[in-house]
């Protein structure tokens, strides 16, 4: 007879957003061996960007890879096709659009620490964060007019500019969820029951981190110091407040507390863009056709997100690659489940903040 | 059968399935159960189950891996259901339309009762969607509505696998 026991999760499943498909091998309550299955969705992005649209709208395109990280997409793909029509933006379209990358970080994270609440069973923790991340779609829809799927960027600046009235609601909310979130640290770091769920589960050491190529947030709370956003020069993150937020426990404890103070961090951040905004136009003219090859590296909320664009000076480019920080991160992942139990598969597996859209493509 | 619609009025419950969307709209759901909006209040529970359902919600446009199991969910709701199509590209593939791997929009598989515009469309329209519904519901009875056909005979279209005769409803690939 079979020692072990086969059990799909997916890819249809309540505790999951996206079709995914895992089998995992449980000998009794113990996972021993993972098979996951990410290609539900996908949609062939890449071969459009380069057969079907203009590359002025292929920012617009590269944006519907991925509902939350849209902006930092959409933002790749604009540096790298501005970098190949030799166009600088101003220090104020730097600044707009670094604002509304940290807005999306802060949501992104609150979705997936209140995702992680509600697979590991607390309803009412997962309502409270819900209902705290209203507080920064105000924001964002009140900049971009959309809630999600702002198409905020565009090549050559961005579309809207901030009004004194936004930047009144801004501060208000800020402030509002910095105390919800000093709040939440609290309730994480003292909370008995929630320590039962979240401390020692699905622990991933330094050294799987290292070997797997773990990357953002799942790295950062193992204590590999990796972050796009001091490896790279194309934003003054280090002149704005930006610190990086390392932990050793590699749990899922772990990444929650280094996903909290990340926000508290951003929070600091938009603060000191929306104080220190230079003056300038929003929009400026990039002319020309793309030529050449360029990559692009960004922190996306989850990861290291990649791109590479190649453009023959025509209007249609030749190759747009995107590497999404989900795809590099399924190894790291795959480990973390051996040896945990069968029971916290839906929390750890929600505590990695798994994007299959933006896997898949 | 009255007594039974007053109890479906009151309380529909909801199957959610991402065909292939950006997350966007699943997020988009998730926020119209959350405190601000709050579906919950109304009795529309989030299940996983379908047989418990009544309200089908769809995002995204159909993938083709993804459209197997749209239909076989769809089969297992049990009379009478709606389906809600949330999202532009529910409706006819929006910005993925014509995408190599992409079916534009589920009405090529299954009947849909409202489509809910925008992308991504925000929870005010998936409230507005869901109390239409319900008024659909109660007009609904109890006979089958048949999903199109799924898996047709292959159509090539000058040397190339096309996948446009596929979804011919059932009584006009019978004709």
């Amino acid at each position: 007879m079979k020692k072990t026991v086969q059990i799909p999760l997916g890819s249809q499943h309540i505790s999951l957003l996206e079709p995914i498909r895992f089998k995992f091998e449980c000998e009794n309550e113990t996972i021993v061996g993972v098979d996951a299955d990410v290609g539900f969705v996908h949609r062939g992005v890449e071969q459009a960007c380069t057969t079907k649209f203009d590359f002025k709208q292929v920012g617009f395109v590269v944006a519907r890879v991925c509902g939350l990280c849209a902006i930092t997409h959409s933002l790749s793909y604009t540096l790298a096709a501005e970098k190949l029509l030799d166009f600088t933006p101003n220090d104020r379209i730097r600044y707009l659009r670094m604002l509304m990358v940290e807005l999306d970080r802060i949501h992104s994270h609150m979705l997936c620490l209140a995702h992680t609440a509600e697979n590991a069973g607390f309803e009412a923790l997962f309502m409270q964060i819900m209902g705290d991340r209203e507080l920064v779609m105000d924001i964002q829809e009140a900049i971009s007019g959309n809630r999600i799927q702002f198409d905020f960027i565009a090549i050559g600046g961005v579309t809207r500019d901030l009004t004194p009235e936004m930047v009144t609601l801004l501060h208000k909310n800020l402030d509002e969820l910095s105390g919800k979130i000093a709040d939440l640290i609290e309730l994480f770091e003292s909370n008995w029951s929630l320590s039962l769920k979240y401390r020692g589960i699905g622990a991933l050491s330094l050294e799987e981190a290292q070997i797997y190529n773990a990357l953002g947030p799942l790295a950062r709370a193992a204590g590999l110091a990796t972050d796009v956003r001091v490896e790279t020069d194309d934003f003054p993150y280090e002149a704005l407040g930006y610190e990086m937020m390392l932990e050793t426990g590699g749990d899922i404890h772990a990444r929650n507390r280094v996903r909290l103070r990340e926000i508290m961090n951003s929070i600091a951040m938009c603060r000191n863009i929306v104080g220190n905004l230079p003056a300038g136009e929003i929009m400026e003219k990039a002319k020309g056709k793309p030529k050449g090859e360029v990559i692009v590296r960004l922190e996306a909320p989850r990861g290291e997100l990649f791109y590479l664009v190649r453009g023959g000076g025509q209007n249609m480019l030749e190759r747009v690659r995107i590497k999404t920080p989900t795809f590099s991160g399924i190894p790291a992942m795959m480990e973390v489940f051996k040896g945990s139990r069968y029971a916290d598969a839906p929390a750890i597996l929600a505590s990695f903040d798994p994007c299959m859209s933006c896997t898949a493509k | 059968m009255k007594f039974f619609n007053a109890f479906r009025k009151k309380s529909p419950w909801i199957l959610h399935y991402n065909a292939g969307s950006c997350n966007g709209c699943d997020i988009e759901i998730l926020a119209a159960l959350g405190p601000r909006y709050d579906l919950e209040r109304f009795g529309v529970i989030n299940t996983g189950n379908p047989k418990q359902s009544d309200i089908f919600l769809v995002t995204g446009p159909v993938t083709y891996r993804s459209r197997e199991r749209l239909v076989e969910l769809y089969c297992q709701i049990p009379e009478p259901k709606v389906v809600i199509a949330v999202g532009s590209c529910t409706a006819a593939g929006g910005v993925f339309r014509g995408m190599y791997n992409v079916e534009d929009g589920i009405d090529r598989y299954i009947p849909v009762d409202v489509y809910v515009p925008g992308c991504a469309s925000s929870p005010q329209l998936i409230i507005d969607a869901v109390v239409e519904s319900l008024q659909i519901l109660e007009r609904k009875s109890k006979a089958i509505e048949t999903p199109f056909k799924l898996f047709g005979a292959v159509e090539t279209v000058a040397g190339k696998l096309s996948r446009l005769g596929m979804a011919k409803k059932v009584t006009d690939a019978e004709d």
